[in-house]
């Protein structure tokens, strides 16, 4: 899996140009690091660590971490072919049709929602069991945070590239620190290091799966493809974050099950406390709600930005109501922020309220695994419908994508009939929670988005008549000329 | 394909409307951008430069180092400045390729999408 080159530039590349502003190869692998490490990964190391016995969570972090380079070669080539914010919209619309690539793509932004609502709630009750306040007070947390997230965003308040590098860069090393310390500083031996497979094949494939999701989201710094220098930068950030992002997830799985009882972790929604905790006391308890809280920045200002553009994008083409596109005098699409943000902290509050957390790490590992499955999908279809030059093209890419398919499908049914509360025993509610939110997508699509568009046609037809001046050669004797008042500045809009 | 003239034509209707539009002009008082376009079926290539959401020059070939890239091909151009098309359904459909920031891309659609809301 290395970079072939390519003589000439590839068709779907823009004119090479020099930007004044243009991401380096250190904000892309940031940007990659930082949208795949949330708060809820603490969780999701539990998780990984319940289907893995004693101290062997690292090694299924390790497969997983060689199935994310793999999803690392198969963007790298999808993102050649349309190195675009829209890319994925691109290349799944040209593997599966409209239709099919909208219903996927509205299902991929949900997971966003799920993020940001399942981060405000794990740093809503990390905050209110740090300072030691009621239950009750983390519910005001989660609406303060998302609260303070949103006005943020409707404000137009973005945060400088180098704040957010220096942001991620922080929460990651600040993890490790604390994770190294653990190891090293808590007494007593290490249990079964080398034994991902004492719980069964099932088991481990469980982990595995749950490792997948450590991973998740860095597959999206394919939508800064417009900002970056140039296309091997978002290449090799590619596959340098899931290093990054193994050495962190790892340490700290290993650390945490050192050092921390298994049924604590596992009961808890705040299981970095914890390490901290029983690493340095209160020192260590309030260094990890500091990094916890950290993590809060790049989730909600990634977060809120990418999922609110995508609606804005959506409404413009007629696919969601236009009203989503309204902007504010700071060019924000208020409406699509102010949904996104109370849709969010209804769930965060659901989540607290039904004590169902890990649920959400199940959702999302099974959506995660089915979309990079799909991904794999379209590098088939793609190398046979659009033969032509890419900038990076993966070495034994057939074999390697339809291994990835069958791979990633089956991790993808295996978190989606799982039940990390009870590692022992299947469940079918993340797959239906799945199921639900693609079958709500895929009427949406079938059903609503056919009127928008008929409603948008309609509306244009209404409006005003073409106001581009009809060439004098293909005027039509007798053609009515373009209306004049159309072109007056002063006319209305 | 659209010629340069038409281009001009076009873009001098566009630069009046941005430039009358009072919303725009607020919401933009903050972007001042220098922008280069490319036609991908002829060698026209044109400069755009926007102060604090006015546009003060529109100049043939490239001039100076840009913030934004965009390129399609120039009967999309002349339509897009015309508000005769969407450019948000050419960008996703791929026809419109934009080298920038997400943000900046945003805030170059959104000028459409203030000035010509039907489109």
């Amino acid at each position: 899996m290395t970079d072939a080159a390519v003589p000439g530039a590839p068709e779907g590349a823009a004119p090479a140009l020099q930007l004044r502003r243009a991401l380096g190869l250190a904000s892309a692998t940031a940007t990659s690091a930082g949208l795949a490490f949330a708060a809820m990964d603490y969780l999701a190391v539990v998780s990984v660590a319940a289907y893995a016995a004693g101290d062997s969570a690292w090694l299924a972090i390790l497969v997983a971490g060689f199935l994310a380079l793999l999803v690392a070669g198969v963007f790298s080539e999808l993102n050649g072919l349309y190195p675009s914010a829209a890319g994925i919209r691109l290349y799944m619309t040209r593997a599966m049709g409209p239709k099919s690539a909208l219903s996927v793509t509205f299902t991929y932004m949900t997971t966003i929602v799920l993020v940001i609502a399942a981060d405000a709630f794990i740093i809503g009750a990390a905050v209110q069991h740090g300072l030691h306040e009621p239950a009750v007070l983390a519910y005001v947390w989660i609406v303060l945070l998302v609260g303070v997230a949103m006005a943020a965003n409707l404000l137009g308040v973005r945060l400088a590239g180098r704040v957010q590098d220096l942001v991620t860069y922080t929460v990651l090393g600040s993890t490790v620190a604390l994770s190294l310390v653990a190891i090293f500083h808590v007494p007593g031996p290490f249990r079964t290091p080398f034994a991902v497979f004492e719980h069964g094949p099932h088991g481990a494939i469980e982990a595995v799966a749950f490792g997948v999701f450590l991973y998740a989201a860095f597959e999206w710094v394919t939508t800064t493809a417009e900002e970056v220098r140039s296309p091997s930068v978002t290449t090799r950030a590619l596959f340098i974050a899931p290093g990054i992002l193994f050495v962190v997830t790892a340490l700290v799985s290993f650390a945490m099950s050192h050092a921390v009882a298994f049924h604590r972790l596992h009961g808890s929604a705040y299981p970095q406390l914890l390490l901290g905790k029983a690493t340095l006391g209160t020192l260590g308890e309030l260094w990890m709600l500091a990094t916890t809280v950290l993590t809060a920045v790049n989730t909600f200002n990634g977060g809120f930005l990418t999922a609110s553009r995508f609606i804005y994008a959506a409404a413009r083409e007629d696919t969601l109501p236009r009203s989503f596109a309204r902007l504010n005098l700071r060019a924000v699409p208020w409406l699509a922020v102010v949904v996104l943000g109370t849709t969010s902290m209804a769930v965060a509050a659901a989540v607290f309220a039904t004590h169902q957390w890990l649920l959400l790490v199940a959702v999302g590992s099974t959506l995660e695994a089915l979309i990079y499955a799909f991904a794999c999908w379209s590098v088939l279809v793609l190398r046979r419908r659009e033969p032509r030059s890419r900038p990076f093209r993966l070495r034994a890419g057939k074999p390697l994508a339809i291994a990835g398919v069958v791979v990633f499908a089956a991790l993808g049914l295996a978190s989606g009939f799982s039940d990390p509360r009870h590692p022992s025993k299947l469940s079918a509610l993340p797959m239906a929670v799945v199921v639900v939110m693609a079958v709500l997508s895929t009427c949406y699509v079938l059903m609503a988005v056919p009127r928008l568009r008929a409603k948008a046609r309609a509306r244009a037809a209404a409006a005003r008549p073409r106001r581009r001046p009809q060439r004098p050669d293909t005027v039509a004797p007798g053609a009515p000329t373009p209306d004049p008042a159309a072109s007056d500045p002063a006319s209305p809009g | 394909m659209a010629t340069w003239g038409e281009l001009e034509e076009a873009l001098a209707d566009y630069t009046v409307q941005c430039n009358a539009n009072e919303r725009l002009r607020k919401m933009q008082r903050d972007w001042s951008r220098r922008l280069h376009f490319s036609c991908v079926d002829s060698d026209v290539t044109f400069t755009m430069v926007v102060d604090h959401g006015e546009i003060v020059e529109v100049s043939e070939g490239h001039d100076g180092v840009p913030d934004i890239g965009v390129s399609a091909s120039s009967e999309v151009f002349c339509d897009m400045f015309w508000g005769d098309l969407n450019p948000v359904s050419k960008y996703l459909a791929g026809e419109i390729k934009v080298q920038g920031s997400q943000e900046d891309v945003m805030r170059l659609d959104a000028i459409s999408a203030i000035i010509w809301p039907d489109t």
